[in-house]
């Protein structure tokens, strides 16, 4: 599997604060969708900005479907890149829901008629094509986000970042969201980056990168990852639900060969335990 | 009782008199009561943020009065007569920290204080003690706001409002984007409050965990109504209602659910992960209630 990004020994501090990152290097794998996890203040959203070449390295390289990350390159990589950040709000231009999601086409000088068609599309896959005609800011978050992720499947990005895209969200219009992307993911053979500290929306991932204090502590699978909760809760993340209730088993007597398991196996366990006592 | 809050019959009409119209509060009435922690909850556009901001008077009443601690407000009252009010009640917006603006993490917890006529002495003290009460660090004070992290911003944003030593404390969402840590802190904090400084809380939130480990008192908005009121368990007792009400259930009740759809035949809905693990021993330990 090709790596669609590849971070190589990078450094970076912001004006006159401390270094934050000391030659990390790290591999997305083309097609996967990858969790970045850490808390707030770990960097996580700085590595987003930095692939999508916002912000400027000190030192090292980011390589993003072969481009280098620089000026030359900044324009064809952010065509590649579709950004989902945590609040909407800061991103919406048009006056319309329609038109916030021509405004990215119009940019990029698509002609009319293929505009029109390319943003019907993108709103009818994301749900809100019946909403074009709406004020973007008279929307709920999850409808917003839905129109946010529309402005970005229209221009048919390789890579979607999500930055906390969720984190406003009420638990149902996070997995709506989650459901949304996924699918679209699938249907375009996109690559996903997730950076989020919802242990949950992480487990669901291909694979897990937990990031503190600028440093990659692990990169593996989420089954994994969430084996050892005691590292997790060191650096100030939650244990996924699944394993707080085996714990809570465990307090009472039920042992679990596991510390964790996804949903669908704890579920069947538990099960197992019912029917057999 | 002056030491409550009361809805009577309260209205509010967004864009009233134009073909734009809209009830947000549909004769909503109802007591909060003194020391209590009430959570509000509803799906987005439910009336959730319209009836918060009726208690400190940033909206008022297109019809009804409310009561808070002895002051009237009605459709009539006059912006003059609210200052009073508003002291009393602290109200923390989502993402508070936007409004963060001052050069100094002091001074930006100085400003509510002074906007009330306190003089810099006396505002300066109640700063002082609202970083505390927040857990800032003093050595903080002097800095930029904009140099901290996005947990402390908030909680330089909750001490501005602490210093004016209010009553009773609205957070509308108070969370939101914080991580495990910060989220637990926050929370905290509100409980500590709560718990120690005899304040009312009143927070709106979508997280029904939170709910359910902090709130006494539930208020279940739905168009613009005022649905149910009750304790956690009596409002999460009926997962068909609260799924009707496009909310959730607490994870464990979630998970729950997800238990008895796959056979396992728990008879209650769990409100916390413990009261789950206590069933789910029981059935094992207790009675064979699945056939073979």
């Amino acid at each position: 599997m090709k790596d669609i990004i590849q971070i190589k020994n990078i450094s970076f501090n912001y004006p006159d604060q401390p270094i934050l990152f000391n030659n990390l290097s790290m591999n997305v794998h083309e097609g996967e969708w990858t969790a970045i996890i850490g808390q707030n203040g770990s960097g996580k959203s700085t590595l987003a900005r930095l692939i999508d070449g916002l912000i400027v390295l000190k030192s090292g390289q980011i390589v993003v479907d072969d481009l280098v990350v620089n000026d030359d390159n900044i324009f064809d990589i952010r065509n590649k890149i579709g950004m989902v950040f945590q609040n909407p709000e800061d991103q919406f231009v048009g006056a319309t829901v329609e038109d916030d999601v021509a405004f990215g086409l119009e940019n990029r000088q698509v002609p009319r008629e293929q505009m029109h068609e390319i943003v019907e599309k993108s709103l009818k896959q994301v749900g809100m094509w019946e909403f074009r005609d709406r004020i973007p800011a008279n929307l709920s978050g999850g409808q917003k986000q839905r129109v946010a992720i529309a402005g970005i499947v229209a221009l048919s990005p390789k890579i979607i970042i999500l930055d906390e895209a969720t984190s406003m969200l009420d638990p149902r219009g996070r997995q709506d969201i989650l459901d949304l992307v996924y699918k679209i993911k699938q249907d375009n053979h996109l690559t996903v980056i997730s950076i989020t500290h919802d242990i949950d929306e992480a487990a669901g991932a291909d694979r897990v990168i937990v990031v503190n204090k600028g440093s990659i502590v692990e990169e593996d699978k989420p089954d994994n990852i969430f084996g050892d909760i005691s590292k997790l809760k060191s650096i100030g993340l939650s244990a996924p639900f699944t394993s707080q209730l085996i714990m809570a088993l465990k307090k009472r007597g039920i042992d679990s060969p596991y510390q964790y398991l996804n949903d669908k196996r704890l579920i069947a366990w538990i099960k197992k335990l019912v029917s057999t006592k | 009782m002056d030491q409550e809050i009361s809805f009577n019959q309260v209205t509010h009409t967004y864009q009233a008199d134009t073909p734009f119209a809209q009830n947000a509060l549909d004769k909503v009435s109802l007591k909060i009561a003194p020391n209590s922690f009430t959570a509000i909850i509803g799906h987005t556009g439910s009336g959730k943020s319209t009836l918060v901001q009726h208690i400190n008077a940033l909206l008022k009443s297109t019809f009804g009065e409310i009561e808070v601690y002895g002051r009237q407000i009605t459709p009539s009252t006059t912006n003059k007569n609210l200052k009073q009010l508003r002291k009393h009640v602290g109200m923390v917006f989502q993402f508070p920290e936007k409004q963060l603006f001052e050069e100094s993490v002091i001074k930006d917890i100085m400003f509510g204080p002074k906007n009330y006529g306190a003089s810099d002495a006396d505002a300066e003290k109640s700063a002082v003690k609202a970083m505390k009460l927040v857990g800032l660090d003093a050595s903080l004070r002097d800095q930029s706001p904009f140099d901290l992290s996005g947990g402390q911003m908030r909680r330089v944003a909750i001490a501005g409002v602490l210093a004016m030593n209010p009553e009773i404390l609205i957070l509308d969402e108070p969370t939101a984007g914080l991580d495990p840590h910060g989220h637990k802190e926050i929370m905290d904090l509100a409980q500590g409050l709560h718990d120690h400084r005899n304040m009312t809380i009143i927070l709106v939130t979508h997280q029904m965990d939170d709910v359910v480990d902090y709130a006494s008192d539930v208020i279940v908005m739905d168009r613009g109504q005022v649905v149910k009121h009750g304790t956690p368990s009596q409002i999460f007792a009926d997962p068909k209602w609260v799924y009707k009400m496009h909310l959730d259930l607490p994870s464990s009740g979630e998970f729950a659910t997800r238990l008895i759809r796959a056979g396992v035949p728990l008879e209650k809905t769990p409100l916390t992960i413990e009261n789950l693990a206590d069933e789910i021993v029981h059935l094992i330990q207790g009675g064979n209630h699945t056939d073979e």
